[in-house]
């Protein structure tokens, strides 16, 4: 599910926070800012002291962003992955899009239940000599414990919104969110250990290995001051720098009521 | 192997649970999928292969340098001992390397310790070209506010920065210029071995100067115990540096922690350096007024003498306010110094300001740059050229970075020739200008090579050509034929000068040379001397860079 038309996100992401779209045209997009998103995109919080200072209203930047390499010499941001404003934009979506709850939209004459399922988004990375991400997103169903991986892709074919339909009714969970976390936690944790570890392995040895370098790089060192303390600093710095670990940290999640459909098999 | 470690969230469930109790706020589904979908873009699915290079589309490296980048990480975990030749970038192979642990969330704090001088520059790469937040170390700043931080190691050596420093840990430890390390006696190697961190970068073009200890110092700051023990180490390999040539298997494991690229092994061979010395006769006049100064005894103590020559080479004006100089201080007599001020101002045009007009006009089309020692001198030429109607934009090391940035773009666009000074011969890089005029010759080598540094470097398209200027009959032909062309200085000896200069126990060789000249009685004995000096530098040149291949990969 990652981005591929940088365009299109912008354009979303701008919508979104209620930013009109100026003008859209061959990879150059310019976008009116709202006040708050010039407060938390645009870095001047003078200006914004000043103004209201004064008693104005303050005038929102424009803000142009270049998607298209062969326009990136006009005026504006030129937009790629590794760009700063690209960052800025994902920090802000990490920070303010965390947790959420969403009512499955339905045109409905006649009462309807809606079931809670709390959708967990994580990341997991995989930290040895080097490092790697996985992300996995699950759902699990809070009234009779059904667990559903590519949780994300199946919501996306869903109507969601931010309030309950009429006629629509919530179903209470049964399971409590946070046990329902640690469920999801271990089924995770349950994963993991299935797996094979030949990068912590190695990373072990190389461990190992480098602390008996060290011992033997001391070995003829007696003499000096503070040898152990230093010895022990050395050690935990390759002890920091191999030793392998998992770690797991939530993207975002969140309860989402559904209206149950034959159509979600368990998996 | 024994169970494997698991890091968890608990932040965020519990912070769920708040804002559930709260009823929110809540996010959006558009947003909330785009946060996702963020996530999603920004992993790094992979153990291997730098991903980095997707988050920097608008730089291009150069194969050896992706390969230095991928070889310290994959290979050697992050800690490397970069050694490659000046002008293959060592800076950009550093920075791509800190890039990629930064991307993959493996490196946060960071600390650069750089020569005070290349501070800014150090920054200014890191920020413009990596977008990497770094800062130069301010007064204001504590140590531990700033992620990524860059300062010179005498600044972070002094206490109470010392105590504050070693208190940190490090994800990241970069030292530039790293053969200043190779005493571990001295301060700074305490310094450095005594923080505390994980993967660590050392930039030297001359890892090895002297004795091969200093390589087992080097190496023991990143992988203590990689070459042994120090007692083990003088046991079997001696402090005498020839051993290495022998030992096949201390080499082996010396490329396991440093990459050492040449000039010869990548593709800025491509690009061939034409260096042509154009030598140039004094008017009589001219020549006349030399001859004067040269004579004079007594009055002048030798090293102004030898400045004063050296400046009338250079241009009239240059020589003048020295001259005026020397008045005002009430250094000497004053009538001898009114006389040769009224004679310098008698002087026609420079010779040697004509033949650059002469060189310049043989090449029309071509952007040139001119560097010379002397602030007159380049006033001068600024004069003369427009005089000709050449279009030139003057370069200062004092110029602020907006100006220089703004001298660069003109020269660039709208000026046929860029006149600077020495100082400005570092951090402006031109690769798109291929002829460099010497208009005067530093004294030390070192300096030439950064001035040609600036326009042959990567991202140099075209040969380039180098001329040298120098006048018969005088000190620069000493300088030239003695020194210079001698040793094939700039064919062979330059990228090996640093390491010859301390096998030689010479630190300033312009003090040397100063020295020379001044201390002998005749011209001729300054010129038996000067050739002493460039032999020895051929001998141990000759005899060195073999053994130096040996260390390449």
């Amino acid at each position: 599910m990652a981005i591929e038309h940088l365009n299109d996100f912008l354009q979303n992401y701008f919508t979104a926070h209620s930013c009109d779209l100026l003008h859209n045209q061959d990879g150059v997009l310019t976008v009116q800012l709202t006040e708050k998103m010039d407060r938390a995109l645009m870095n001047r919080p003078f200006y914004w002291h000043y103004v209201k200072s004064t008693g104005f209203a303050g005038e929102p930047m424009k803000l142009t962003l270049i998607t298209n390499p062969d326009k990136r010499d006009e005026k504006g941001d030129w937009i790629h992955f590794g760009s700063p404003r690209l960052q800025q934009l994902f920090t802000h979506l990490h920070t303010n899009e965390k947790y959420t709850r969403l009512f499955q939209k339905i045109d409905t004459t006649a009462k309807l239940a809606l079931y809670p399922w709390l959708v967990i988004n994580i990341k997991i990375s995989y930290v040895g000599k080097q490092k790697k991400d996985e992300i996995i997103s699950i759902g699990l169903h809070l009234v009779n414990g059904m667990m559903k991986t590519e949780m994300m892709d199946y919501l996306k074919t869903l109507p969601l919104q931010m309030t309950i339909s009429d006629y629509c009714f919530t179903i209470s969970p049964l399971i409590k969110v946070s046990s329902g976390f640690k469920r999801i936690e271990a089924v995770l944790e349950n994963y993991i250990e299935n797996q094979t570890f030949e990068w912590a392995d190695e990373s072990v040895k190389t461990l190992n290995e480098e602390i008996k370098m060290l011992k033997h790089f001391y070995s003829d060192r007696m003499d000096e001051e503070n040898l152990e303390r230093k010895m022990e600093q050395e050690i935990d710095e390759i002890i920091n720098r191999y030793q392998p670990h998992v770690s797991f940290r939530v993207i975002n999640g969140g309860i989402f009521y559904l209206n149950d459909d034959p159509a979600l098999t368990i998996q | 192997m024994s169970k494997i470690q698991i890091r968890k969230d608990t932040a965020f469930i519990e912070e769920f649970q708040n804002k559930l109790e709260n009823e929110g706020p809540f996010s959006s589904w558009e947003l909330f999928q785009m946060n996702y979908q963020a996530e999603a873009t920004a992993m790094t699915p992979t153990f291997n292969g730098l991903r980095a290079l997707d988050y920097l589309p608008h730089v291009e490296f150069l194969p050896h340098q992706l390969q230095t980048a991928k070889q310290a990480i994959e290979e050697m975990n992050g800690r490397a001992i970069l050694a490659d030749e000046v002008g293959l970038g060592k800076t950009i192979e550093a920075g791509l390397i800190l890039k990629e642990y930064m991307i993959r969330g493996l490196v946060k704090k960071a600390l650069i310790l750089v020569p005070a001088s290349l501070v800014s520059q150090w920054a200014k790469e890191l920020n413009e070209k990596f977008y990497i937040p770094a800062i130069s170390y301010r007064k204001s700043y504590n140590w531990e506010q700033v992620d990524i931080l860059i300062s010179s190691i005498d600044t972070a050596k002094r206490s109470p920065h010392q105590e504050q420093i070693l208190d940190i840990n490090y994800d990241f430890v970069l030292i530039d210029e790293a053969h200043k390390l190779k005493n571990h006696k001295t301060k700074n190697y305490e310094f450095v071995r005594a923080l505390k961190k994980k993967y660590c970068l050392l930039l030297t073009a001359t890892p090895v100067q002297n004795r091969l200890i200093e390589i087992f110092n080097l190496v023991s700051i990143l992988k203590p115990g990689h070459l042994g023990n120090y007692e083990s180490f003088l046991e079997q390999y001696g402090k005498d540096r020839k051993n290495i040539k022998q030992d096949a298997f201390l080499k082996q494991l010396v490329q396991k922690v440093m990459i050492r690229n040449t000039r010869k092994g990548t593709e800025l061979s491509n690009t061939h350096r034409n260096i042509e010395t154009v030598w140039i006769d004094f008017t009589e006049k001219e020549n006349a007024f030399y001859q004067e100064l040269d004579q004079l005894t007594g009055t002048f103590q030798t090293f102004a003498k030898i400045t004063l020559l050296r400046e009338i080479c250079s241009s009239r004006e240059a020589c003048f306010l020295s001259l005026k100089k020397m008045t005002e201080n009430g250094t000497a007599n004053d009538a001898l110094y009114q006389s040769l001020m009224r004679k310098i101002e008698e002087l026609p045009n420079h010779s040697k300001a004509e033949k650059a007009v002469e060189i310049i006009k043989q090449n029309p089309d071509e952007k040139v740059i001119i560097f010379t020692e002397y602030r007159a001198s380049q006033l001068y030429l600024q004069w003369y050229l427009q005089q000709n109607n050449i279009t030139s934009v003057p370069f200062r090391g004092g110029f602020k970075s907006g100006k220089k940035d703004w001298m660069k773009q003109l020269f660039k666009n709208h000026a046929q020739v860029l006149i600077a000074t020495e100082a400005g011969g570092e951090g402006i890089n031109l690769q798109f200008c291929n002829h460099l005029i010497n208009y005067d010759l530093p004294w030390n080598p070192m300096r030439i090579e950064q001035r040609i540094g600036r326009i042959h470097r990567y991202g140099q398209e075209k040969d380039v050509h180098i001329y040298n200027m120098a006048i018969r009959g005088t000190v620069e032909e000493h300088i030239m034929n003695l020194l210079y062309e001698k040793i094939n200085l700039f064919e062979q000896v330059i990228g090996n000068l640093d390491m010859i200069l301390a096998e030689l126990n010479i630190t300033d060789i312009e003090a040397e040379l100063q020295s020379i000249f001044s201390e002998s009685t005749s011209t001729g004995e300054a010129k038996i001397k000067l050739d002493n000096l460039s032999s020895v530098i051929k001998y141990t040149h000759d005899s060195t860079v073999s053994e130096e291949n040996q260390y390449g990969n």
